[in-house]
């Protein structure tokens, strides 16, 4: 009978305390370190095509955006964006929807134009570390229904 | 002794089972939910720990330089907080004394498999976190390389060990809370199931003092009450079969006294008869006379005996009485002898004198027994002698005969008990002893009977100097 207290005293002390652990799997490593940015513009074919920037560094969805809105470059791609003067992007990011806000109305743009903003925002999303399956919003200066739409990038499924 | 301590020592038992139990369950429980809950403590803040580092890192490393330079570094482990260790090929930024902390298997699982780790340790008496992670590089396509950037942290877990440790201490309070309770409720238990126990008892000890109408009364349907049923079915029976003895004996008793009683009359004629045939004997031939004379001997045996059996059937009944009167003991023995002529066949040895209150009528019966068997069926001398002590007083009877044998010696109180199967034809009754023992036993004392280490029956009466009732 005497001997069960110490047992009694061994089980209630022995869960005090933070035990030593071995190495234990703790989730993903994060990301976002680049080389530079990905830009997509089109070709002669009338196809997205992603351009390499070297940057140094991955920067935001809106320094992308903006990169991306300032042109092509020396380069046989061209863009589909008209070509706007002091361009001030805002980007929201919520989970699954990325929404941005472009100084551009929705006659600016070609649907290719749209695709071009889409895959460059979600590149530089997934770069950082964001999931694939994120949407894009679109959002134009002038009110349409285009505004509304939660888009994909055809290039990154 | 023993059956005043069986039930403490079973309420004891029981109680600190039940305690040892209750507590128990309770101290596991406990146990097991502060267990878990600091389990739970500990992986929540790890889980945070962790998740703050990967967003502390992932929000700095968009506009991080790469490949990276020494301030680039500097500026990654500054986002991360204090006890950071950030590498980068030969590049290092470490902030804090505890970074040394870092082990080589959390080096080694950081370089080898591209996730985020984590490594508790202990470390001065303290827990640590040790939380180790590469940075990777993620292509447009989703495509992970590793960037060659590793970030290492090590996190103070003390916080969190307190907590755990309340929870414990708390854990042990509720077991401890639990005592209480569990000390009255075993009481309640030990007491519902031992009074039946006690009952029981009560009813076995006054079954077994006698009182064969003793029962207890079965409560609800347990085996304890199956037991307290058995117990009354088999005191019923006793009760039973006891009365059918107790009434076949009185009827036996009551017939003995009955006969005898129905016989005096008869008799007392007859002995008349006798006395006639006593007187006229004298005058008869000499073979009459000589059956007048056997049926005048058998006929005072027959009057002898009667009065025997109606003697012993007041000791029977219970009505025989004391007739107390102060007496010395001395002059009423050599009353008893000088009255049957035996004075100068009997050493009597009464030294002192003895005063005591008794019924001299059954004094007188039993000393002219004891006397009349040890010169019938003994050897001379015969001694009497009358000894005192402050308790009681002893009269012995011994003579110097060849003593009685060792198989007759417990039988010799017995009524109608034969020594010699063969001596049938003796003038006692064959209830003398019998009788002298009643007698004795009336007063409160004893006849006990005896060889004498030289030889010779020994028959010692005693009788109390003090009665209880007197």
């Amino acid at each position: 009978m005497r001997r069960i207290w110490p047992v009694v005293a061994v089980l209630v002390l022995g869960s005090c305390g933070v035990r030593p652990s071995g190495v234990t799997d703790a989730g993903r490593a994060p990301t976002g370190v680049a080389h530079g940015v990905t830009l997509y513009f089109v070709d002669a074919h009338e196809r997205l095509r992603p351009q390499f920037r070297r940057t140094y560094r991955l920067g935001t969805v809106p320094e992308a955006v903006s990169l991306l809105l300032f042109g092509v470059g020396d380069s046989d791609l061209h863009t589909e964006i008209a070509s706007v003067a002091g361009p001030r992007i805002l980007a929201t990011t919520g989970p699954g929807l990325i929404q941005l806000r472009v100084p551009l109305a929705l006659r600016e743009v070609t649907p290719l134009g749209i695709d071009q903003i889409v895959c460059t925002a979600l590149g530089v999303h997934v770069q950082s570390g964001g999931s694939r399956r994120t949407r894009v919003q679109v959002r134009f200066t002038l009110s349409t229904h285009e505004s509304e739409k939660r888009r994909t990038c055809p290039l990154i499924r | 002794m023993t059956g005043r301590l069986w039930p403490r020592g079973l309420r004891a038992r029981l109680s600190l089972t039940f305690v040892l139990v209750t507590v128990l369950g309770a101290a596991a429980a406990a146990w097991s939910s502060a267990g878990s809950a600091s389990t739970a403590l500990v992986t929540s803040t790890q889980r945070r720990l962790t998740e703050s580092i990967a967003g502390q890192i992932g929000a700095t490393t968009p506009q991080l330089t790469y490949p990276p330079d020494q301030a680039a570094l500097d500026r990654l482990r500054a986002a991360v907080g204090a006890n950071t260790l950030v590498t980068y090929r030969d590049l290092r930024s470490a902030d804090g004394a505890e970074t040394g902390l870092v082990t080589e298997a959390l080096h080694t699982a950081v370089r080898t498999r591209d996730r985020l780790v984590t490594q508790r340790v202990t470390a001065s008496g303290r827990p640590w976190l040790l939380i180790g992670t590469p940075i990777v590089i993620t292509g447009p396509d989703g495509a992970r390389t590793p960037s060659g950037i590793e970030v290492y942290a090590v996190r103070d877990l003390t916080g969190v060990e307190r907590q755990v440790d309340d929870l414990a201490w708390s854990a042990a309070g509720t077991a401890a809370l639990a005592l209480p309770p569990a000390v009255l409720l075993a009481l309640l238990a030990a007491r519902s199931v031992l009074r039946p126990v006690r009952e029981l008892r009560d009813t076995a000890r006054r079954l077994a003092a006698g009182d064969l109408a003793a029962r207890s009364p079965p409560q609800g349907a347990d085996e304890l009450a199956e037991l307290t049923v058995t117990v009354n079915e088999m005191a019923e029976s006793l009760q039973t079969s006891m009365a059918a003895m107790r009434r076949m004996q009185a009827d036996a008793r009551r017939f003995a006294a009955d006969v005898s009683h129905e016989l005096r009359t008869p008799l007392s004629t007859l002995t008349a008869v006798m006395e006639v045939l006593a007187t006229a004997a004298a005058e008869m031939e000499a073979d009459a006379r000589e059956s007048a004379q056997m049926a005048i001997t058998e006929t005072h045996r027959l009057v002898r005996l009667v009065e025997d059996l109606m003697e012993v059937s007041r000791f029977d009944a219970g009505t025989a009485r004391l007739r107390l009167e102060e007496v010395e003991v001395g002059n009423a023995v050599r009353d008893c002898l000088r009255a049957r002529g035996w004075l100068d066949q009997v050493d009597l040895a009464a030294p002192e004198e003895i005063p005591l209150r008794l019924d001299p009528r059954r004094l007188d019966v039993i000393v002219a027994n004891l006397v009349g068997n040890a010169l019938r069926h003994g050897g001379p001398p015969v001694r009497v002698s009358v000894s005192a002590t402050r308790e009681q007083v002893r009269i012995e009877v011994g003579d110097g005969g060849p003593g009685l044998p060792e198989h007759v010696l417990p039988h010799v109180f017995e009524r109608f008990y034969k020594a010699d199967a063969a001596r049938v034809r003796t003038p006692g009754s064959g209830l003398g002893l019998a009788i002298a023992l009643e007698n004795a036993r009336l007063h409160g004392g004893d006849l006990t009977a005896g060889n004498a280490s030289g030889g010779g029956a020994r028959f010692v009466l005693r009788l109390p100097r003090k009665r209880e009732d007197g």
